[in-house]
């Protein structure tokens, strides 16, 4: 135990040796090392000098998580991690302002003699004001979405390169000129990105909204945003100009503009400018979105803020102000990461590059007098995803016109909205008690279990008793602390109304009102749909294939056996770009006539295949148990005249049965848990069909921040795959066949 | 028919091949080539994007020219070989309890192993972290290291129980003829005997913990202190993912599994044909 302890501590990485401890600290939680080189090696220089500047304090720098930082970023501030400076998105603001996760900067502002706010674009800045008008953060960069345009296209098309004041009907105009066949194949006028902010100009433009003045309730459904959606839907369904096999938001989006093939590309942000520099064989630019009563923009943007635990406000605030500054704001400038904040910067060189494409640059400061801003509410997150779902389900399968399309965001909003005025006025959850009740009720289950057990035992079978529980301390244990604990908490968790972000204590009393909600959740029905057709297609496939191959490759060459098993090796991360690449790709499209992962149809069995290609687990076990077997039961069975065939129905699958068994049971946990390949591929779409069970758990719990909902949600979960297990192992008595099994 | 196998496991063998291929392939493209023209192969091979990938895995430590990538992959080496030491050692000794052993309440309890499953880990992490903090354990190796010493993992104490039903009763009654307590039933026949399940074992969590994504995210925060897969996420970052770059790393952390793999699958195939028949 001494050796395993020593073993321990040897694996704690060593702390730094710091010969006088640094008074104080600074954690600062804003870029990932690992994906913009120039932007960390600024930061570090920053850090540095904010040292230098400040004898006594340290700066730690932290990786912010990359594609998973808002997840991070919730967890730490749901526990109350000390970090002081984070890097947060715009939607992201709004909630975590609404929760009181962020520390008002004013006050800081208000001292610094040096703060000049006319120094900043004030739409950026004002983005990140709190209702009562007080600044919590400072912008890093921002984009306004804009549209990109093919000039070669155009030209071919003896079109002139559209006004800056273009119009909603001559988008329409280009478009329908440039859609057809061409000499090097199809081309589409059009290719429109369908998330919340994409959305949002051409609802403003038309004069629309999304919320009422009081934010209380949904205005989708007024006229002008039903028009702006039906404008959208003709140009896919009636004049049919918008690359339909294009839309998907990444790779094959930009894909088909970059490929040459589409004239008109967006609302899309700055982002792309990095990426199409590689664009060579045509000439690209950018230009204001078209307009219709009047002309309007939104903008992506993040900005550096100081979250409330911090316990070195002042110093935070200071850190903010150099990370805003213009030393880094050149940095993210010159490496393409937006358009800066800081206006000197912006119109500078540093920014504008007169050399590199495209050449109209400038017109992502231009349109900023149109930007609009979406309101501060605490529900962005929940209303971008279902207007995303309900977007693509009206603009990629035309499941509805405008008007149904708009009532149906409508009224699912006005639902969120509805259910948070219900939350406020549910009581406070009295919390140490439910703590206690809890524990209570585990000591109890605990008792009449023991008494359940039977009369103590003879002194033999005592004997065995001890020695079995000295061989499962260790598992015992850490069941108890990092399993069964947090279970618990988690069953706990179910009966409250609780946004992780805001103190436990502050938690509201929800009894079962989690749980009977769940029977009016269209989303939860969708996702017990989708995950059941996967497990119900994938599990029996995988047993079998896997079964068949183990078998086939238990002889001969190695290589084979590591070939089948190398899918399972890859990363997550890996394997879902490339399969996003296969089943987006041609050939697929060709034997399907649609691409897999953008058919509602089709994408269930798209992700069954990918479980298929990585049978590598399963099958190893299979081989394992293969390995296990007896080889005097196959001469016995030679000796009676049994055909090979025979022989594997009567010898191998029975001595098989116990891997069987293994395989199906883990195969169902795992398979209605799947979570990373869709979260990495698809995040559950097109539209909502591929929503599975645990990807909704997650976007309840770290999008919405829902964690009372998504703990009863996987308590359902839980109590229906013990109900699936139980029922399986007490079936596996008839057909499982142990060779050494003892009562 | 020993042909028609090897033709038949050749064709399936491409089919497995192919999206690896295509990663590879990817990975020695221009920038941008992927997008343009996926399948082709590369214009000019560019091995330069392997050089570049590890500097960018590396990027937060300049002090050598691969220093930040080789602090990530001893970080990575550490975490594996300890969980597959921890993980072997604890699911096998419950495996056995569970498989060999009378005692009471052994299904309810085997029951409880399952179950910690079957709750989803997304929901058990803000009660996993805030236990952790108390303890003092964040931004250290300790959060993935304890759980694989203490708890282990489900799937594996299963695995060890259903190899451990299958060894014939006779085996274990000599070995106690012999005089072999409960214990050293254990050392001296279970775990020889089921040799292939250690190896399993030991593959699927080298694997896990290579390729683990989620922990790490949560509990490693100082670049220094991160790994190989979450270097490898952090390219994947939704605006500015280089595919040739983010390929390229992938091709690097797959690398050592396939070797590890390749190695251990021998041992799995060569296995205990002969101690098995003797029984």
């Amino acid at each position: 135990m001494k050796g395993l302890l020593l073993a321990l501590s040897l694996a704690a990485p060593a702390p730094a040796p710091a010969p006088e401890p640094p008074e104080r600290e600074l954690r600062v939680m804003v870029f990932d090392p690992t994906s913009l080189t120039e932007r960390w090696r600024k930061l570090q220089d920053l850090a540095e000098r904010f040292e230098r500047e400040h004898p006594g304090v340290r700066v730690r720098l932290l990786a912010d998580g990359g594609s998973a930082s808002l997840t991070k970023l919730n967890i730490l501030l749901a526990a109350r991690e000390p970090i002081d400076v984070v890097w947060c998105d715009v939607v992201e603001f709004t909630s975590l302002w609404h929760d009181g996760a962020l520390l008002d900067l004013q006050p800081y502002f208000d001292a610094d003699s040096a703060w000049r706010p006319e120094e900043y674009f004030p739409g950026p800045l004002d983005a990140f004001r709190g209702s009562d008008g007080h600044l919590f953060g400072l912008p890093s960069t921002f984009t306004p979405y804009v549209m990109y345009v093919n000039r070669d296209i155009l030209a071919e098309e003896g079109l002139a390169f559209p006004a800056p004041e273009w119009t909603w009907d001559d988008l329409r105009d280009i478009a329908l000129r440039c859609t057809g066949e061409r000499e090097d194949g199809y081309r589409w006028g059009l290719s429109i990105t369908q998330w919340l902010q994409a959305l949002a100009p051409w609802i403003w433009q038309n004069g629309g909204r999304f919320l009422s003045e009081d934010l209380s309730r949904c205005t989708l459904d007024e006229p002008e945003a039903v028009e702006a959606l039906d404008f959208l839907l003709r140009l896919f369904h009636e004049d049919r100009v918008v690359a339909t096999d294009a839309t998907y938001e990444g790779q094959v989006t930009r894909g088909e503009f970059q490929a040459g093939n589409v004239a008109l590309y967006g609302p899309v942000g700055y982002w792309e400018v990095y990426r199409f520099k590689q664009i060579t064989d045509f000439a690209w630019d950018v230009h204001p979105l078209p307009r219709r009563q009047q002309a309007a923009t939104s903008v992506a943007l993040r900005s550096y803020c100081v979250t409330r635990y911090t316990g070195e406000p002042q110093l935070a605030y200071e850190f903010v102000r150099m990370l805003a500054g213009e030393d880094m704001s050149r940095t993210l400038a010159r490496i393409g990461n937006g358009v800066p904040g800081l206006r000197a910067v912006a119109e500078s060189e540093d920014f504008l590059r007169p050399d590199v494409a495209p050449d109209s640059e400038h017109v992502f400061i231009d349109v900023m007098e149109h930007a609009r801003f979406l309101p501060v509410h605490a529900s962005w997150r929940e209303i971008e995803s279902v207007v995303r779902d309900e977007l693509q389900g009206a603009l990629l399968f035309g499941k509805y016109d405008a008007e149904t399309a708009c009532r149906r965001m409508t009224d699912k909003v006005n639902a969120f909205l509805e259910r948070e005025r219900a939350d406020r006025s549910r009581p406070r959850a009295n919390v140490p008690l439910l703590g206690l009740a809890l524990a209570g009720a585990a000591g109890l289950a605990l008792l009449v279990g023991v008494r359940l057990m039977g009369p103590r035992p003879g002194a033999l079978r005592r004997r065995e008793e001890r020695a079995a529980a000295r061989l499962l301390a260790l598992w015992g244990t850490g069941f108890v602390a990092f399993t069964l604990g947090p279970m618990l908490a988690t069953l706990g968790l179910s009966l409250l109304v609780w946004t992780p972000v805001r103190p436990l204590l502050e938690a509201r009393w929800a009894g079962l009102d989690n749980y009977a909600e769940l029977t009016r959740d269209d989303a939860f029905g969708q996702a017990l749909a989708v995950t059941a057709s996967y497990t119900l297609l994938s599990v029996p496939l995988t047993l079998a294939l896997a079964l068949g191959l183990a078998v086939l490759v238990r002889r001969g060459l190695a290589v084979f056996r590591t070939i089948f098993y190398l899918p399972v090796v890859a990363s997550a991360v890996a394997v879902g770009v490339i399969w996003r690449w296969i089943l987006g790709s041609g050939f697929v499209e060709a034997a399907l006539g649609a691409k897999w992962i953008e058919s509602e149809a089709w994408i269930v069995p798209g992700f069954v295949l990918m479980s298929l290609w990585s049978i590598g687990g399963p099958m190893l076990v299979f081989l394992a148990a293969l390995q296990g077997i007896d080889g005097a039961l196959y001469e016995a069975a030679r000796v009676d005249g049994a055909s090979r065939w025979r022989q594997f129905l009567h010898v191998t699958v029975p001595q098989l049965t116990p891997a069987i068994l293994f395989n199906l049971v883990i195969g169902l946990i795992n398979a209605s848990q799947t979570f990373a390949q869709p979260y990495v591929m698809t995040d559950g779409g097109p539209g909502n069909a591929s929503l599975f069970y645990v990807l909704y758990l997650y976007r309840t719990a770290f999008r919405f921040h829902r964690m009372g909902y998504a703990s009863a949600l996987a308590w359902v979960l839980f109590v229906a795959l013990l109900a699936l297990t139980l029922l399986v192992m007490r079936s596996s008595r008839r057909w499982v066949h142990y060779e050494g099994r003892v009562a | 028919m020993r042909l028609a196998r090897t033709v038949l496991l050749a064709l399936l063998g491409m089919a497995f091949l192919a999206p690896l291929a295509w990663m590879v392939n990817a990975s020695l493209k221009a920038e941008g080539e992927a997008v343009v023209s996926p399948v082709a192969p590369p214009e000019v091979a560019r091995w330069e994007n392997y050089g570049a990938a590890l500097r960018q895995m590396g990027a937060f430590d300049d002090s050598g020219p691969y220093a930040g990538f080789l602090q990530l992959a001893a970080n990575t080496l550490l975490i594996t070989a300890l969980s597959i030491a921890f993980q072997i050692l604890t699911c096998s000794l419950a495996g056995y309890a569970f498989a060999r052993l009378r005692f009471r309440g052994r299904d309810v309890l085997f029951v409880l192993v399952l179950a910690a499953m079957m709750l989803p880990a997304q929901a058990l992490v803000i009660p996993q972290f805030v236990l952790f903090q108390q303890l003092g354990w964040i931004d250290t190796f300790l959060p993935l290291l304890v759980p694989c010493l203490l708890g282990g993992s489900p799937f594996f104490i299963f695995l060890f129980r259903q190899s451990f039903l299958t060894i014939p009763r006779d085996v274990v009654e000599a070995a106690r003829l012999d005089g072999c307590g409960a214990f050293g039933v254990y050392l001296r026949v279970m775990l020889p005997l089921s040799r292939p399940v250690v190896a399993t074992v030991a593959i699927f969590t080298f694997l896990a913990a290579w390729n683990d994504l989620w922990t790490p995210l949560i509990y490693l925060s100082s670049p220094e202190n991160q790994t190989l897969t979450l270097a490898l996420a952090g390219f994947s970052r939704t605006y500015r993912v280089a595919v040739e770059h983010l390929m390229a790393a992938s091709t690097i952390v797959l690398l050592p599994c396939v070797v590890v793999y390749f190695l251990a699958q021998k041992t799995l195939v060569r296995g205990v044909q002969l101690s098995a028949t003797k029984g």
